[in-house]
């Protein structure tokens, strides 16, 4: 897989046909890996390609006005989708090297089946279904559906929607909706008090970082509402009323264009759920208005079209 | 407790200037009778409602938020109150999920010439919303 990218990347630099190559590098840390920018062709040997490249690089990509080459999974193609329907990247600008993606393993999760931290564990491997850890001379053996990220576990499609190379290799076999939509399944069973005090408790922790929208790849926005003093929509302090409505607006801006990549929910230092809130979302809008973001590029963005018939119930 | 039992439905409307404002207006010049708990927001256009305003609304300590425009297909714009369809309809499914009843988000299509339907509508409105009781969910102890 990483030699079919590396030649390919080295080509696109070579000719000149992108300036630059964003991909994946191994990090500084065990089982992680963080985002590289290429621009010599001697160094597409740092290109790596594996389970822990979980990082959605369509980020970068509004904020680069020279044309590039971006390493995406089936997620991230969706963002880079989504930001070519916004008119906020050109086509022709990107080269998109896609990799179909075989699911990413979360480390927290192994850590917990392990028991030990992330230094104490030697190696995690995957053979078909089944996720190998090695970890102080003993080795465990658990069912892949076990290790993944949950966004991973309820993907629609792990193979880029729009892409100029394809690299493939590994299938997506350890999905499971069932354990993926586990936490909006729960939530859905509460009453909407309920509902409601969950979230107020959750949305207590948040510190208002913004991580949330910075990493975000469809949050390009200069100027964010949330950043607006004239009118000052919501208080910039952390309290939890505010902390839930910055959310909650946060999630309606991205409908339609959020691809459930789970960045977000990554991102957050306080393991707020977030992406019980907008996988929610993408399903609201897939269920009732059959759109699923970023699928088709020629399609004008979600928010922005409608169809003559559509939806009248909840109007009187 | 005193204050539940008092309580009357405070209800914030945003109408469009151009059906459901002046539908409004017809129901006032015809004289008809309608609950007065609704404060009245006049925007440009359905299509100009952001989720913002509604869920500003309902942080505000209203306890609905009543969004009516022109009948689809009426918009003065064209193709406003199409898009504020999707949109709000989205927002009051999506609402529902985090915990915000069903009750709390209104939408109607109201013509400039429909003056009782105005009141019918708002009639209909204070019912939904009075056995749900006050809004609140942005109050600490609440």
């Amino acid at each position: 897989m990483e030699t079919e990218l590396r030649i390919e990347a080295r080509n696109l630099l070579e000719k000149g046909t992108v300036k630059s190559i964003i991909g994946f590098t191994k990090g500084s840390l065990k089982f992680t890996t963080t985002p590289l920018f290429i621009r010599n062709p001697d160094d597409v040997h740092k290109l790596v390609v594996n389970r822990f490249i979980k990082n959605n690089l369509a980020k970068y990509l509004a904020e680069v006005k020279e044309c590039v080459g971006i390493v995406v999974k089936g997620c991230d193609s969706r963002s880079v989708v989504s930001l070519i329907q916004d008119k906020q990247i050109n086509r022709d600008n990107v080269v998109i090297l896609g990799i179909a993606c075989p699911g990413m393993i979360d480390v927290f999760k192994v850590e917990q089946l392990a028991g030990c931290d992330r230094d104490l564990i030697d190696d995690i491997s995957v053979s078909d279904n089944v996720a190998i850890i090695d970890f102080g001379g003993r080795r465990k053996e658990v069912e892949l559906s076990q290790v993944l990220y949950d966004s991973c576990l309820d993907c629609k499609c792990p193979v880029p929607t729009e892409y100029d190379l394809l690299v493939s290799g590994l299938s997506h076999i350890g999905r499971n909706e069932d354990v993926g939509k586990a936490k909006i399944q729960e939530l859905k069973r509460m009453l909407p008090e309920q509902r409601w005090t969950f979230w107020k408790e959750q949305f207590r922790h948040c510190i208002r970082c913004y991580a949330c929208r910075q990493i975000c790849p469809v949050c390009y926005c200069e100027r964010c509402f949330i950043e607006s003093s004239e009118p000052r929509w919501l208080s910039p302090m952390a309290q939890w009323q505010h902390n839930l409505g910055f959310q909650i607006i946060r999630t309606i801006h991205v409908a339609g264009r959020c691809t459930d990549c789970g960045e977000c929910e990554r991102a957050c230092p306080q393991n707020i759920p977030l992406r019980s809130m907008v996988g929610e979302m993408s399903d609201l809008v897939f269920k009732m208005f059959n759109y699923q973001a970023g699928s088709d590029k020629n399609a004008p963005s979600f928010m922005a079209a409608y169809e003559v018939t559509e939806a009248e119930e909840i109007f009187r | 407790m005193e204050d539940d039992l008092k309580w009357q439905p405070r209800v914030v409307g945003l109408l469009c200037k151009w059906c459901s404002y002046a539908g409004a207006d017809l129901t006032g010049t015809s004289r008809k009778k309608y609950p007065d708990n609704l404060t009245i927001l006049k925007v440009p256009c359905s299509g100009r409602i952001d989720p913002l305003l509604v869920l500003k609304g309902l942080m505000m300590g209203f306890d609905a938020v009543l969004i009516s425009g022109c009948h689809p297909g009426d918009c003065h714009y064209q193709t406003g109150n199409y898009r504020a369809r999707r949109r709000i309809t989205l927002v009051k499914r999506f609402l529902d999920y985090m915990g915000i009843p069903d009750q709390r988000i209104q939408a109607s299509w109201v013509s400039a010439s429909e003056g009782a339907k105005f009141a019918q509508v708002v009639t209909d409105v204070i019912a939904d919303v009075k056995p749900i009781g006050p809004n609140k969910l942005f109050k600490e102890e609440g």
